[in-house]
């Protein structure tokens, strides 16, 4: 049985005991699949998990919560499952986690690099896989891509292909393509002086158009509705277009996710304006994890959480 | 633009034609009269004075009160049109401009913004008997059709006043309870929720108390406001005592930022509270779409 | 042909020359390629428009700013009362004139639903939005079309299409190493005056190009009953939380539509001054109609998004004479971090309306 055929049995298997299964199905256009609710056996149809999974389905789990639903997993949406249950943002037991093997999920943005000049990503009519490669219908003909050269960046990183605390796990396990996180891809950037980094921050930042899809993407952000970002009470951020209160906001988006943030990326992927916004937060995980020990995702109460877990004025629960 | 369904009269105009829509008026602040724990009444006369004496309005329309470096928010000018030494708001303190508002002393400037929206069709209540049934804070925009129809008594027929509050303390325009009270061209009948020592009106729920006064709906028009709930419970009263939605007005609240029916937020389908309304007759909610 | 009719032509080499010159009056607004995206920028001698790759954002900010102050306010000493502080409001300086180059033939029809909105023509009233009419009057828009359509595209099911001439001042294809300019208003005239005529063989090279565009499109949807589905379709819960259920409700779909109109108005203070400011917003935010009460009339995303798509599908129809809210530009659906299609709600819409 492919993987695909193993993971509709068991999300078949699971659907009676759960209001439904967070996956992957069809998306607007061939190179992007979307979150698919499958809510019964005749949305299994649409269902397909692999190389165009991006999405992270755990996003959803909080806003899910009260009932039992089920969710299936790359390795590292599985570490923000993880993360979510050990700050009881959910409760493990209501959520019914089935892995499988991650071998890394498209990055669009580098479709369209490798296409650059050729056509546009939106162009492409078609995407069959084979093997290790890729084959794309365009209006300038077929063109095949190494899957490794369109690979998002963290895949090229991941320590935990292999859904970790899945409750079914399918098909075999695959190694993992390092076993240290060496942080080798924000080197160069920690390296800079801070003037060059405030020049890079003014620059990427002067496209940000304010939509926060950094911050509605990311699965461990639990003030949104109430986001200081735009509220008024507390007035920390104008409402102007100015770089300075784009980057104070991801600033604190990102110190409320230091020692929390799995590294999934989705806040970065999510940027239309193409931000490289996961660097806040990698270089704040890298620290927390040289000073606590700690890498968010497995389970344990992250350390800048241990003094109160519930904070009694942020309605961290009531997001929908 | 779709045709008006009811009776409410025509989308106003924004006399603004000249003048940029977003700049407020400066207005002087002449008398703050502390209402309730939570309501404050204020009083103000533009500082512009060929602006004051130019200025008019229609019962019903709202303004946007401006404390600059807070913000702006939307009340009812709950003055009559017919009384013009100054305009009168009154504002509930319940987010940060409200809260702002409330420190405003005599003699301080706030920024005004009127008149905005519709109003009540009062050219269509002529000749007909009115029933007013306020709640609470909702009391502030029947008050200017009250007394607008108190100025113009003739033209009206029985007047009838119910007006309820949570407790005495609660109750809005005391100081002008008594002189209503003392008109014998109307009827007036307060209520609070719960028994309260010295209390020597009615107790009870609005919605009860009006069944009580078994008000005559031929040839009369119910004027409701209040909160949601309070509402949701009189309309039915209203029903009950067989007023068809044609004969039921009432004004809504949503939040509003420009309040010419451009920036998007007040609306409820295809219609905008602060240009179709905020004055809407029942016949007009039921055809909208259920979204308060 | 009137000599207002003939058609320009400029070559691509001549293209940074022509825009250097003309940014030297204006502020010349022009794609520029920055990381993985295509931002609408001031252009500068020596910058190279990315014409070839369609924009990630539309090009509405040059008429309708992201932040845009509206006056500013100071309580200034007052020089007969020491102690008192007396209140001026300024109106915001008049803004200069713009050009954008290389708008996409929707971005400039996006504008034409902004227009009854913001010159009262629409709502009834004689509310004219001044700040909005001086920069849409003051702005000339040079459309290049499309050579063809991406997966994302419908704006032909709105009345558009990859060389629709609404709402541009000039309108450029590209042929033969450069653009036929289509002049469509006094002020494209003036601003082409300095070009030459577009020759036979590039006017035909123009025209072959605009149809290859056109039937690149796939057929249109008939979208024509969305108005009354959607209205048909208001209280049904069921339908908009499945529409909605993987939507983030961010707000990349509203800031990057050409239509999409919304604003806040906010103080922003410092003390003794500050400025009340006009800034995007958006219907997808549980702020937007968060009252402070705490009343919310679309405490939900579905509602939200049930907002958004009667907005554009069935209100503003409604009230503009059966138009769309909508340009069929993608964008919304193209940038969706969660893949949500629009055009997908509006054909589930009349679907599920036509069986209850």
């Amino acid at each position: 049985m492919s993987i695909q055929d193993e993971l509709k049995s068991a999300i078949t298997a699971a659907l009676p005991d759960v209001s439904c299964v967070v996956g992957w199905g069809a998306g607007p256009e061939p190179l992007r699949a979307a979150p698919l609710f499958i809510r019964g056996e005749a949305d299994l149809e649409g269902f397909s998990a692999g190389f165009l999974s991006v999405n992270n389905p755990a996003l959803y789990l909080p806003s899910l919560k009260g009932s039992k639903v089920g969710v299936v997993v790359k390795g590292c949406d599985a570490r923000s499952v993880g993360q979510l249950a050990a700050e009881t943002l959910i409760k493990r037991e209501e959520v019914h986690v089935i892995g499988y093997p991650c071998r890394g999920v498209i990055d669009v943005d580098k479709v369209a690099a490798k296409l650059a000049g050729a056509c546009e990503t939106g162009e492409v009519a078609a995407l069959r896989e084979d093997g290790d490669d890729v084959l794309l219908n365009t209006p300038k003909g077929e063109v095949r891509l190494a899957k490794k050269d369109i690979t998002a960046d963290k895949c090229g990183r991941c320590a935990f292909p292999n859904a970790g605390n899945a409750d079914v796990f399918v098909g075999e396990r695959c190694a993992p393509v390092v076993t240290e996180d060496g942080y080798a891809d924000i080197a160069d950037f920690e390296a800079r002086g801070l003037d060059e980094l405030k020049a890079f921050w003014e620059q990427e930042m002067s496209r940000c158009i304010r939509c926060y899809a950094c911050r509605n993407a990311c699965p461990l952000c639990v003030c949104r509705d109430q986001c200081v970002a735009m509220s008024r009470e507390p007035h920390w951020l104008s409402q102007g277009d100015g770089v300075r209160d784009k980057l104070f906001f991801q600033i604190i988006h990102a110190v409320h996710l230091s020692g929390r943030c799995t590294g999934c990326g989705e806040c970065e992927r999510a940027c239309p304006l193409g931000i490289p916004v996961l660097k806040l937060k990698r270089a704040l995980s890298r620290r927390v994890e040289k000073l606590f020990g700690y890498k968010a995702g497995g389970g344990d109460t992250p350390p800048l959480l241990t003094f109160l877990v519930e904070e009694p004025t942020i309605k961290e629960r009531d997001w929908k | 633009m779709s045709e008006q369904t009811g009776a409410t009269a025509a989308r106003p105009v924004y006399k603004a034609g000249t003048r940029n829509p977003y700049l407020p008026m400066p207005a002087k602040v002449i008398e703050v009269i502390t209402e309730t724990p939570t309501i404050k009444t204020f009083r103000v006369v533009l500082e512009d004075e060929q602006l004051m004496r130019d200025f008019t309005f229609e019962p019903g329309q709202v303004g946007q009160l401006s404390m600059f470096g807070v913000g702006e928010s939307t009340f009812v000018i709950n003055s009559p049109p017919t009384r013009k030494e100054y305009l009168q708001f009154s504002v509930m303190r319940a987010g940060e401009n409200t809260t702002a508002l409330h420190s405003l002393q005599a003699g301080d400037t706030v920024g005004v913004r009127a008149p905005l929206g519709n109003c009540f069709p009062y050219e269509k209540m002529k000749g007909k008997d009115i029933v007013f049934i306020g709640g609470g804070i909702g009391m502030a925009p029947l008050r200017t059709l009250l007394l607008f129809m108190l100025d113009n008594r003739k033209d009206y027929g029985k007047i009838r006043l119910l007006y309820g509050a949570r407790s005495p303390q609660d109750m809005a325009f005391s100081s002008e309870l008594p002189d209503w009270f003392g008109r014998r061209d109307l009827e007036c009948t307060l209520t609070i929720d719960r028994e309260a020592e010295g209390w020597q009106h009615k107790v009870g729920l609005i919605p009860n108390v009006l069944l009580e006064m078994n008000p005559d709906p031929n040839n009369c028009v119910a004027v409701t406001c209040g909160p949601p709930i309070m509402i949701k419970f009189t309309l039915q009263a209203l029903e009950k005592l067989k007023f068809a939605p044609e004969q039921i007005y009432t004004t809504l609240e949503k939040r509003m930022k420009c309040g010419i029916g451009i920036c998007g937020r007040c609306n409820i389908g295809d219609k905008y509270v602060c240009i179709d309304g905020p004055v809407f007759s029942m016949a007009e909610l039921n055809a909208m779409p259920n979204e308060l | 042909m009137s000599a207002e009719n003939v058609k320009k032509f400029i070559s691509f080499d001549a293209l940074p020359g022509f825009l250097a010159r003309a940014a030297e009056k204006n502020a010349v607004y022009v794609p520029r390629r920055e990381g993985n995206a295509v931002v609408y920028r001031s252009f500068k001698a020596g910058d190279e428009a990315e014409l070839g790759v369609r924009p990630t954002e539309s090009c509405k900010h040059v008429v309708f700013p992201r932040g845009e102050e509206l006056f500013s306010f100071a309580r200034e000493a007052d020089k007969e009362e020491p102690g008192k502080r007396r209140l001026v409001l300024t109106e915001a300086s008049e803004p200069g004139a713009a050009v954008v180059f290389g708008a996409l033939s929707c971005d400039a029809r996006g504008f034409l639903a902004f227009d009854p909105v913001y010159n009262g023509s629409g709502t009834g009233g004689t509310a004219k939005d001044s700040y909005y009419l001086r920069r849409r009057n003051r702005t000339l828009i040079v459309v290049k079309a499309c050579k063809n359509a991406l997966n994302t595209c419908f704006c032909n099911w709105v009345g558009g299409g990859p060389a629709s001439p609404q709402g541009a001042d000039v309108l450029a294809v590209e042929a033969e190493q450069g653009l036929v300019l289509d002049i469509l208003s006094g002020e494209g005239t003036a601003f082409t005056e300095s070009l030459p005529a577009a020759s036979e063989a590039q006017l035909a090279a123009a025209a072959a190009a605009v149809k290859a565009a056109e039937d690149s499109l796939p057929k249109a949807a008939d979208v024509s009953a969305a108005p009354a589905s959607l209205a048909a379709l208001f209280s049904s819960a069921e339908f908009w939380n499945k529409e909605s259920a993987h939507c983030l409700y961010c707000g990349a779909c509203t800031y990057l539509c050409p239509t999409c109109y919304c604003f806040n108005i906010t103080d922003e203070s410092d003390g003794l001054t500050g400025v009340r400011l006009r800034s995007w917003d958006n219907c997808m935010s549980p702020l937007f109609t968060l009252e402070a009460s705490g009343h919310n009339p679309r405490p939900n995303k579905a509602d939200r998004l049930k907002n958004r798509v009667g907005h554009k599908f069935s209100y503003y129809p409604s009230l503009h004479s059966g138009r769309f809210s909508c340009c069929g530009c993608g964008r919304c659906i193209k940038s969706c971090p969660s893949s949500v299609d629009i055009r997908k709600i509006v054909l589930d819409a009349v679907k599920e309306a036509a069986n209850v």
